[in-house]
């Protein structure tokens, strides 16, 4: 069981490293990723929220709806954590 | 070849993170090390998201200097600053990460009260032997 | 961004990962998967995410370890693999 375990993880990790090869340069200022969406919210984001951290100011102002979400996850995953723990009534259950 | 390997390491050492969190979730019998293997997982794609908003060359943190913020109409240089959208992203995703990781311990605190133990095999055993 | 210290840290983490999953006492994988977050911390600090960092430094290295500790203390602390 193990062997195939380990088997299935080197191979997972043969892939993970075959399509490293198309990955662009680390750091390099033009990569896909930091060159389409992100430089239209580190230019706009002092005038359109006035909050000099771009982090925050996307968390909690272009994505406010989001974190509402996250926060709903956070509640919903401790009323859950309250449900198993909590002591069973005598005659409840098992 | 070694422009490949020295270019990339950094691409590398998260693949062999990733492998190893993989290998603890399947390969481990322990429920509490098949956790501890997810979290190595989940820390390993974060870090790898994290690393695509590096830019070399002079960036520093996405925090605005104070002299941006006083002239509001001129030009910021995107090339200063690092990718800010990575680590909204990933901030997202270490609390929900944090969440999963409650309600597994305390899915797991039920199956040790029930089982009186945390191996899967011998989990699996009780319940062919009782019949569940 | 410096290289070689990044190198470093990539190394420790990988040194506690493989230790946090081949000791067989609970508790101490549950403390070096502590160690494992605060070093995955250092490294975002040294890639100039410092808000992630220091997410993770409260809720990732602080809350997650106190869970794990919580459900070790109320289960086995003896693991066979």
């Amino acid at each position: 069981m193990k062997v195939i375990a380990l088997i299935a993880a080197i191979m997972t990790g043969a892939l993970l490293i075959y399509g490293i090869e198309e990955m662009p340069k680390w750091g390099d200022p033009n990569s896909p990723a930091s060159s389409h969406v992100s430089p239209l919210y580190i230019q706009e984001a002092i005038e359109k929220t006035a909050t000099p951290n771009m982090v925050t100011a996307v968390l909690a102002d272009y994505r406010g709806y989001d974190t509402l979400g996250e926060t709903t996850v956070i509640f919903t995953a401790g009323i859950a954590c309250v449900l198993m723990l909590r002591k069973k009534r005598k005659g409840g259950g098992d | 070849m070694l422009d490949y390997v020295i270019g990339k390491y950094n691409f590398w050492i998260y693949a062999v993170l990733m492998m190893i969190g993989l290998y603890a979730m399947m390969g481990k019998k322990n429920l509490v090390k098949k956790l501890i293997g997810m979290n190595i997982f989940q820390s390993a794609i974060i870090l790898f998201y994290i690393s695509t908003g590096v830019k070399t060359g002079g960036a520093t943190v996405p925090i605005l200097m104070g002299h941006a913020q006083e002239h509001g109409h001129q030009a910021i240089d995107v090339a200063g600053y690092l990718n800010p959208l990575p680590h909204v992203l990933m901030l997202t995703a270490i609390v929900v990460s944090i969440a999963t990781t409650g309600v597994a311990l305390a899915i797991i605190i039920l199956i040790y009260r029930r089982y009186n133990t945390l191996e899967e095999n011998e989990i699996l055993k009780i319940r062919k032997d009782t019949g569940v | 961004m410096i290289w070689q210290l990044d190198l470093i840290l990539c190394i420790f983490v990988i040194i506690c990962a493989i230790a946090a999953i081949t000791i067989k006492d609970l508790l101490a994988a549950v403390i070096i998967l502590g160690a494992y977050s605060f070093f995955m911390c250092l490294l975002w600090t040294e890639m100039g995410a410092v808000d992630v960092a220091f997410t993770e430094a409260s809720v990732g290295a602080g809350v997650g370890t106190v869970l794990f500790i919580a459900a070790v203390s109320k289960t086995k602390r003896r693991s066979k693999d």
